[in-house]
C-alpha cells in the first residue's frame, strides 16, 4: 500500500498534524502508533495551557494556540466539556526580586503580542487568591485565558476528526525502522515485517523520535527526560489558576473534574536517548518532595488525599525548544519533536502551521527557526520561561 | 439496633454508649465504632450521592479503599467514614457533591 504521507506517533502532535494535513487536502495519509493515541508524552503531561512565555517565538505562537484552544469544540465537533477546557489563568509566583524583574520582563513581550498578563504584587496575590500563601512571594504575574485542556480527549478529539476526513489511524502498530534509498524517503518498516510507502514521513514520536531517526542516519538531539506528576481525589472548584514557580519548579492545578493535578522536576535529570532506558516506574522521594512544596503554597492541600502518581518524558532539546521542518540529510523525513515540557499546548499551533509548510503554503508565524539544521549552524533559540 | 450480639468465635464485650448527630438528629453508638458502623447500626445505608448522576453511595470497601462511604464529619468533606472512628458529640452528614473545601 501507499501513501502520500505517513505520520509516525499518535501523540498531540501527530494526531493533529494529521488532521490539519487532511483539512488542507494533502493526500493519503497514514498515521502509525505503537500503542495507543495519546499513550506517550502527551498524556501524562499536566495538561496546562499557558501564553506566558519569554520568547516572542513561543508567546507569538502560544497566542495562536490558546486561540485555537478557545474554538477547538467547533472544530473538532466536540464540547468544551469533552475537551475540559477550563481558562482559570496561570498564577506565575516569583520568589526572588530578580526573578520578579525577569517576569516583567516576559510581560511586556507577552504584550506585543496581545497576551493580556497582569503583573501583582503579593498583597493583590493574596487579595484574588486567597488560597495562595504568599510568604517568600515578591510579586506574580497572571493571564486569565492560560488554563487546562486535557490531553487525552484533545487527542482523542482531533484523531476522530481526522478519521472523518479520510486519514487512516492505526494502533498497536510500532513503526522499527524508517526506510531510505539514495538520501530519499522511502517508506517504513513496522515491528512485524510489513512495510509502508510513501514519499514523505513525519516523525512526531516525541523522545522515541531519536531511536527511530538514527535507522535513517539522523542524529537528532533528543531525549527523554522522567518528569513526574501526582493526582489526587476531587473537590468543589477551589483553585482557578494553575499556580507555578520556575525557580522552585512545581506547578498545581485543579482540574474541571475537581481533582489537582501537580508535578515538580528530577533533582537529577537524566538523560535518556535509548528507549531501552526509558524508565516510568514511581519514587517515593517525589510524592515527599511534591507534598512539601504544595502543602506549602496551598496549605489547604493538607486535607486532599493524593490517589495516585505517575511519570512521563519530557521530550528535551539543548535549546528547549521543538525540532520541526525537514531534515536536509534525508529528502521527504520531517520531524516534529522535541516539545521540551510543553509539547501539547503548542500541539494544535504546531500542527497548524507545520501542515501549511508541508503543502507549500505561506506559514502565518514562520517555523523554520525551528529546523534540525539551527543546530548545525549554531542558532538555538532560547526560551527562560521553562520548569526544569 | 442492627447488630450481631452472638457470634461463635468472637465475644461482644459491653462498650459505653455514645450518641452522636446524623443530620442534625442524635443517634447511638458504642465507643469504638466506625461512623460508618454506627450509622449501619442506625438503619442508614445511604452516605453520599454519586458525583455525576447524584445516585445513593454507602459502605463498599470497608478499608478506606474506595471513596463510597466519604461523608462530612465535623464540617469536614470527603471524610472515610468506615476508617473514622465515631466521637461523643460527633456531628455526620449526607455528601451531595465533591466537598467543599472548609
Amino acid at each position: 500500500m501507499s501513501y502520500d504521507i505517513i505520520i509516525v506517533g499518535g501523540g498531540i502532535q501527530g494526531v493533529a498534524t494529521a488532521y490539519e494535513l487532511a483539512k488542507r487536502k494533502a493526500g493519503k495519509i497514514l498515521l502509525l502508533e505503537k500503542t495507543f493515541l495519546s499513550a506517550g508524552s502527551t498524556g501524562s503531561c499536566a495538561a496546562g495551557i499557558r501564553a506566558q512565555f519569554g520568547s516572542e517565538f513561543n508567546v507569538s505562537l502560544m497566542a495562536r494556540s490558546l486561540q485555537i484552544f478557545e474554538h477547538l469544540a467547533e472544530e473538532l465537533d466536540v464540547t468544551n466539556d469533552f475537551l475540559e477546557l477550563w481558562q482559570g489563568g496561570y498564577l506565575v509566583l516569583a520568589y526572588s526580586q530578580a526573578e520578579f524583574d525577569g517576569l516583567k520582563e516576559r510581560v511586556k513581550v507577552q504584550h506585543r503580542f496581545g497576551i493580556a498578563t497582569e503583573v501583582l504584587s503579593p498583597e493583590e496575590v493574596a487579595y484574588r487568591f486567597p488560597r495562595v500563601n504568599i510568604e517568600g512571594i515578591y510579586g506574580a504575574t497572571y493571564h486569565k485565558r492560560d488554563g487546562h485542556a486535557d490531553p487525552l480527549h484533545t487527542t482523542f478529539a482531533y484523531g476522530e476528526a481526522a478519521r472523518r476526513l479520510g486519514v487512516e489511524i492505526r494502533q498497536w502498530s510500532p513503526v522499527t525502522r524508517i526506510l531510505v534509498e539514495d538520501d530519499a524517503i522511502q517508506g517504513v518498516e513496522l515491528a512485524d515485517g510489513t512495510k509502508e510507502y510513501a514519499p514523505t514521513v513525519l516523525l512526531s514520536a516525541g523522545a522515541w523520535s531519536t531511536a527511530l531517526a538514527r535507522t535513517a542516519g539522523v542524529d537528532l538531539p533528543i531525549w527523554g527526560e522522567k518528569h513526574e506528576i501526582l493526582i489526587t481525589e476531587p473537590w468543589e472548584r477551589v483553585l482557578d489558576p494553575m499556580v507555578i514557580s520556575f525557580s522552585r519548579g512545581f506547578y498545581i492545578q485543579q482540574r474541571p473534574h475537581g481533582s489537582f493535578i501537580m508535578g515538580l522536576p528530577p533533582v537529577n535529570p537524566v538523560k535518556w536517548y535509548d528507549p531501552e532506558e526509558f524508565d516510568f516506574g514511581p519514587n517515593s522521594d517525589f510524592l515527599s518532595r511534591m507534598s512539601n512544596e504544595a502543602t506549602h503554597v496551598l496549605p489547604f492541600l493538607a486535607q486532599v488525599n493524593v490517589v495516585r502518581q505517575w511519570a512521563g518524558l519530557y521530550e528535551m532539546t539543548p535549546d528547549h525548544h521543538h525540532i520541526i521542518g525537514p531534515v536536509d540529510e534525508v529528502r521527504g523525513l520531517w520531524v516534529a519533536a522535541g516539545g521540551s515540557g510543553h509539547g501539547f499546548m503548542f500541539g494544535p499551533v504546531m500542527a497548524e502551521q507545520l501542515s501549511k509548510w508541508m503543502i507549500g503554503e505561506p506559514m502565518d508565524i514562520d517555523l523554520t527557526p525551528l529546523a534540525f539544521r539551527r543546530f548545525k549552524e549554531g542558532k538555538l533559540v532560547v526560551e527562560p520561561a521553562v520548569v526544569g | 439496633m442492627r447488630r450481631i450480639t452472638e457470634h461463635p468465635i468472637l465475644e461482644f464485650p459491653e462498650r459505653k454508649v455514645i450518641t452522636f448527630y446524623f443530620e442534625g438528629k442524635p443517634l447511638t453508638a458504642y465507643e469504638g465504632d466506625t461512623v460508618a458502623s454506627a450509622l449501619i447500626s442506625n438503619g442508614i445505608q445511604a452516605f453520599r450521592e454519586s458525583i455525576e448522576l447524584h445516585r445513593p453511595r454507602g459502605m463498599f470497601c470497608a478499608i478506606g479503599n474506595c471513596s463510597s462511604c466519604l461523608m462530612v464529619v465535623n464540617g469536614v468533606p470527603n471524610v472515610r467514614t468506615c476508617v473514622t472512628p465515631v466521637e461523643e458529640g460527633m456531628t455526620v452528614e449526607r455528601q451531595l457533591n465533591r466537598g467543599v473545601m472548609p
